[in-house]
C-alpha cells in the first residue's frame, strides 16, 4: 500500500549548542492521522528536536518541512498549520483566561468565537478561573490554558512537549482522550512524553531516542 | 556538633524479626541509620553574633580588596570624576544664567519647579517604600533564619538604614539639581533639597512603621496627594509662562524659603519619632511580606546585571497583575488582526493609571518652552513621551520577548508588530496635536514658529517618542555568546552598552534634524526608515536562515536526483 503524503518531513536534522551536539542525523515522517511519541531519557534531545520542528531553534543542518513548506517560526503559513505546546509559551499578564482564548480564536478567524471559547473553557475545566489573570493560575491550570490555546484554533499538525506535565490524573485522562480524538479526525501529532500510559493510548508510532536523538526503536 | 553527641537509632527491623512477621520469602531489607538531635535544650542565640558571623562569611568570600577594585577601575572612576566635574560646571553656569532672568515666567519657574520636585520626590519615596517593603529580607534569610527562634527586630534593624539613606540621597540630589538649574540661590537650594531629602526619609520611616500592620490607605492617599500637587504646580508654571495665569510669585519667594526650611526640620523630628515606632514594630512583620520585597530585589538585580530595564518592568507588571488577580472579562470584537487591535483598545480601560503618565509627559513640551529650551524641546519631549507610551505597549512587549506566543498567531511578525503599535500610535498622534501649541510657542520667547512648522515639529516628536518606546520594548536580551569587547571594566558584550541607550537612540536620531535646524522632511524620512526596521520587516537573521535552508534543500534535491538509479533505454 502506498504511504500517505507526510504532513511533517524531517531529513538529517542536526543541532549543536557550541561544541555539544544535541541532535545528529534525525529523520522522521509523520502522515495525517498519525501520532508519533518521542520517548527517551532526559537529555536525549527530544525537546530540542521539537523546538526545531516548530522553528523555535534553527537547525545547523538538515531540513524540516510541513506540507512541503520549510519550517520557519516567522512563516504565517506554518503558524496557521502548526499548533504547539512547548515550554516557551508566554501569556499576556493583563488578559484573563477567557480573554486569551477569545483573542486566539478571533485572531485565527473563528466565526463563532464566543461559543468556541465557552466550549473549550468547559472542556479544560477552567470556567471558575475564566476571569483570573495568568499570574494567579496554578501551574496545572496554566498548562490547561496552554492546551486550550492549541485546541481552539485550526491546525494540521500538533506538536507537544511533555503535555501531561503538571496535569492531575483526571487531566491526563482527558488529554489522552482528546489526543486520540484529534488523531482520529486526521490530525498529525508529534509529542514527547515520559508517561507510558499516555504514549500507549495516543501514539500510533513510538520513536525511542538515544544519545544525540539517535533513533533506537521506531515501532 | 560533635560526633559523640549524635544518637544513632536503628529503625529497620532485623532480618529475624522480618522473617517472623512474614512467612513469605522477601528480599533482605537494607540496613538504614537515622540521625536525631540529642535531648538537650538548645542554647539561646545572640542575633548580633549571628549577624557578625554572616558578615564574616560574606567578607570571607570576597576575592579582591577595595584597593584592587579601585586600581582596576581607575579609568571608570576617572571618567566619572571628569564627567561629574563637567556636569557641576554646567549646572553652576546654568544656575548663574537662570538667576539673572527676572521675568515673571522665570520667577515662577524658579520657585515652583523645585517645589514640584520636592512633592514628586515624596510621592516617589512612598511608592518605592510600598513596592519593596521598605524592610525586606532575602529568600535565603527567610528560609534559614526566619524559622529560627531569634529576634527579628534585632536582625532587621540595620535593614531600615538602607532605604532611609537611599530616599534621603536621591531626593536631596535630584531637588538640588532642579533647584540650581531653575536659578535658586544656594541658601534656597539647601532649604528645598533638605525638605525633599528629610521629608522622603520621614515618609519611608512612616511606611516602615505601617509595614507590620499591612495598611496602605494612608500611604496611598499621601502618595496621590503629593503627586497631584506636583502636577498642579507644573500646570501653574506653564500657565504663568504662557500668560494664562496672572500669578505673581516673586513676593512669596522669601517666605517659601523659610517654609521649606521649617518643613525640613519638622521632617527630621518626625523621622526620629517614627523611627522608634518602626523599630519597635519590626518583630511583627510577616515573613512573606519581608521575602516579597527581597525576591523583587533579587529579580531586579538579575535584570540589572544585563542592564535589561524591560525585564525590570516585566517583573513589576507581573507583580501588579498578580496582586490584582481577577478582572471582569470582556468579549473581543472583529477577526484576524483587527481582533488584536480591538483587544489593545479594550485594555486601555484596564490600565487607567497609564494615562496619568502620558498626561504628565504632555507637560514637558510646555515646560521646556516656558523655560526657553526651544531648540532641545523635541528631544526632551520625545524622551518624556517614550516613558509615557511604554505602558501602552504591553502586547508588543509580550509578543517580542519570547517566540512562543507570536508563533501561535497566524500572522507575519511585521503584521503582528504593526497591529500592536496601532493603539499607541493613535495615542501618540493625540499627544502630538495636544502638544503642538508648545512647539508653535506659548511663552513669547522670541523663537516662535509658524503653525505649520510647530505642528510638524510636534508630530515628529510624537513619532520619535512612539518609535523610541517601540525600540525600548522590543529590544532583545543581551547576547553573551557573541565576541566580547575589551573595556577597562573587563570583557563586555557590545549589546550590554547599547541596552543603556535603547529608545533614547531612536529619539535622538529622529529629532536630530529638527535640533540642527534642517527641514522636517529629513526627520520624517528617518522616522519612516526606523519604523520599517522596528516592525521587523527585515530581520537579517531570519533572511540568512532562510537562505541557508534553501541551499540545504537544493543540495538535498540534487543529491536525490544523483542517487536515482538510471534505467537504460531499451535498444532495438
Amino acid at each position: 500500500m502506498a504511504r500517505k503524503t507526510p504532513v511533517l518531513k524531517v531529513t538529517n536534522l542536526m543541532k549543536a549548542f557550541g561544541p555539544v551536539v544535541i541532535v545528529s542525523g534525525f529523520n522522521l515522517e509523520v502522515a495525517a492521522g498519525e501520532a508519533v511519541a518521542l520517548t527517551g531519557r532526559n537529555g536525549a534531545g527530544k525537546s530540542t528536536v521539537l523546538r526545531c520542528l516548530v522553528g523555535a531553534e534553527r537547525p545547523d543542518d538538515g531540513t524540516v518541512q510541513v506540507n512541503g513548506t520549510a519550517v520557519s517560526e516567522t512563516n504565517p503559513q506554518i503558524r496557521r498549520d502548526v499548533a504547539t505546546v512547548i515550554d516557551d509559551l508566554d501569556f499576556f499578564p493583563d488578559l484573563s483566561v477567557v480573554e486569551h482564548l477569545d483573542l486566539f480564536a478571533r485572531a485565527h478567524g473563528i466565526p463563532d468565537a464566543d461559543d468556541a471559547v465557552d466550549e473549550i473553557l468547559h472542556e479544560v475545566q477552567l470556567v471558575p478561573q475564566s476571569g483570573q489573570l495568568p499570574g494567579t493560575l496554578s501551574s496545572g491550570q496554566r498548562r490547561r490554558l496552554a492546551l486550550a490555546t492549541a485546541f481552539i484554533r485550526p491546525r494540521k499538525l500538533l506538536i507537544l512537549d511533555e503535555p501531561e506535565q503538571r496535569l492531575d490524573t483526571e487531566g491526563v485522562e482527558w488529554l489522552a482522550d482528546r489526543l486520540v480524538a484529534e488523531r482520529q479526525r486526521g490530525l498529525a501529532i508529534v509529542m514527547a512524553s515520559h508517561d507510558p500510559t499516555l504514549v500507549e493510548r495516543v501514539a500510533t508510532r513510538i520513536v525511542r531516542l538515544g544519545d544525540r536523538a539517535e533513533v533506537l526503536v521506531d515501532e | 556538633m560533635s560526633k559523640k553527641s549524635r544518637k544513632l537509632i536503628r529503625a529497620t527491623p532485623t532480618a529475624e524479626e522480618a522473617a517472623e512477621a512474614t512467612p513469605e520469602p522477601v528480599e533482605p531489607a537494607l540496613e538504614r541509620t537515622f540521625f536525631f538531635l540529642p535531648d538537650v535544650e538548645p542554647t539561646v542565640v545572640d542575633e548580633r553574633e549571628l549577624h557578625d558571623e554572616m558578615k564574616l562569611w560574606r567578607h570571607g568570600r570576597a576575592t579582591r580588596t577595595f584597593g584592587q577594585v579601585f586600581q582596576d577601575g581607575y579609568f571608570v572612576l576617572f571618567s566619572i570624576v571628569m564627567v561629574g566635574a563637567m556636569l557641576v560646571s554646567v549646572v553652576l553656569r546654568a544656575q548663574a544664567g537662570m538667576a539673572g532672568c527676572n521675568t515673571e515666567a522665570c520667577a515662577s519657574g524658579r520657585l515652583l519647579l523645585p517645589s514640584a520636585m520636592v512633592l514628586a520626590a515624596w510621592a516617589l519615596a512612598l511608592g518605592m517604600a510600598a513596592l519593596f517593603g521598605p524592610v525586606l529580607a532575602s529568600a535565603a534569610e527567610g528560609f534559614w533564619l526566619m524559622d529560627a527562634p531569634i529576634s527579628r527586630r534585632r536582625l532587621l534593624r540595620g535593614r531600615l538604614v538602607v532605604p532611609l539613606v537611599a530616599a534621603f540621597g536621591v531626593a536631596t540630589v535630584a531637588t538640588a539639581l532642579v533647584g540650581a538649574l531653575s536659578g535658586l540661590s544656594w541658601f534656597q537650594v539647601i532649604a528645598w533639597s533638605a525638605a525633599a531629602g528629610l521629608g522622603s526619609a520621614a515618609l519611608v520611616t512612616l511606611a516602615a512603621a505601617e509595614q507590620p500592620r499591612e495598611r496602605t490607605v494612608l500611604l496611598k492617599t499621601l502618595q496621590a496627594t503629593f503627586a497631584t500637587a506636583a502636577l498642579a504646580l507644573l500646570v501653574v508654571v506653564i500657565g504663568v509662562a504662557a500668560g494664562w495665569l496672572p500669578v505673581s510669585v516673586v513676593s512669596v519667594a522669601g517666605g517659601a524659603t523659610w517654609l521649606f526650611a521649617g518643613v525640613a526640620l519638622v521632617a527630621l523630628f518626625g523621622m526620629l519619632v517614627l523611627l522608634r515606632v518602626a523599630i519597635s514594630r519590626l518583630e511583627q512583620i510577616r515573613r512573606a511580606r519581608l521575602l516579597s520585597g527581597g525576591s523583587l530585589v533579587s529579580g531586579m538585580q538579575g535584570a540589572m546585571y544585563a542592564l535589561d530595564f524591560g525585564l525590570i518592568r516585566d517583573i513589576l507588571v507581573e507583580r501588579k497583575m498578580a496582586a490584582i488577580g481577577h478582572v471582569k472579562p470582556t468579549r473581543g470584537r472583529g477577526l484576524g488582526l483587527s481582533a488584536l487591535i480591538w483587544r489593545d483598545a479594550e485594555r486601555l480601560k484596564r490600565n487607567p493609571t497609564a494615562f496619568l503618565g502620558l498626561a504628565a509627559s504632555l507637560f514637558v513640551p510646555y515646560a521646556a518652552d516656558a523655560l526657553r529650551m526651544v531648540q532641545l524641546n523635541p528631544l526632551i519631549s520625545g524622551l518624556a513621551l517614550v516613558a509615557g507610551l511604554v505602558p501602552f505597549l504591553g502586547s508588543l512587549r509580550v509578543l517580542s520577548r519570547t517566540g512562543g506566543l507570536a508563533r501561535s498567531f497566524p500572522f507575519k511578525t511585521a503584521q503582528l508588530r504593526t497591529a500592536s503599535m496601532a493603539v499607541p500610535a493613535a495615542l501618540a498622534l493625540i499627544w502630538g496635536l495636544a502638544a503642538s501649541p508648545a512647539f508653535i510657542g506659548i511663552a513669547s520667547t522670541g523663537a516662535d514658529h509658524s503653525v505649520t512648522d510647530g505642528l510638524t515639529a510636534a508630530l515628529i516628536t510624537a513619532a520619535a517618542g512612539l518609535l523610541g518606546a517601540v525600540r525600548w520594548v522590543t529590544a532583545g536580551k543581551v547576547n553573551f555568546q557573541t565576541p566580547m569587547m575589551a573595556t577597562a571594566s573587563g570583557a563586555l558584550p557590545p549589546g550590554l552598552l547599547f541596552n543603556l541607550f535603547r529608545g533614547i537612540d531612536m529619539v535622538a536620531l529622529i529629532t536630530a534634524p529638527l535640533i540642527l535646524g534642517a527641514p522636517g522632511y529629513w526627520s520624517l524620512a528617518i522616522a519612516l526608515a526606523v519604523f520599517v526596521g522596528l516592525r521587523g520587516s527585515f530581520n537579517a537573521e531570519d533572511l540568512r536562515a532562510e537562505q541557508e535552508q534553501a541551499k540545504r534543500e537544493l543540495a538535498a534535491s540534487k543529491q536525490a536526483a544523483a542517487d536515482k538509479q538510471k534505467i537504460p533505454r531499451p535498444t532495438r
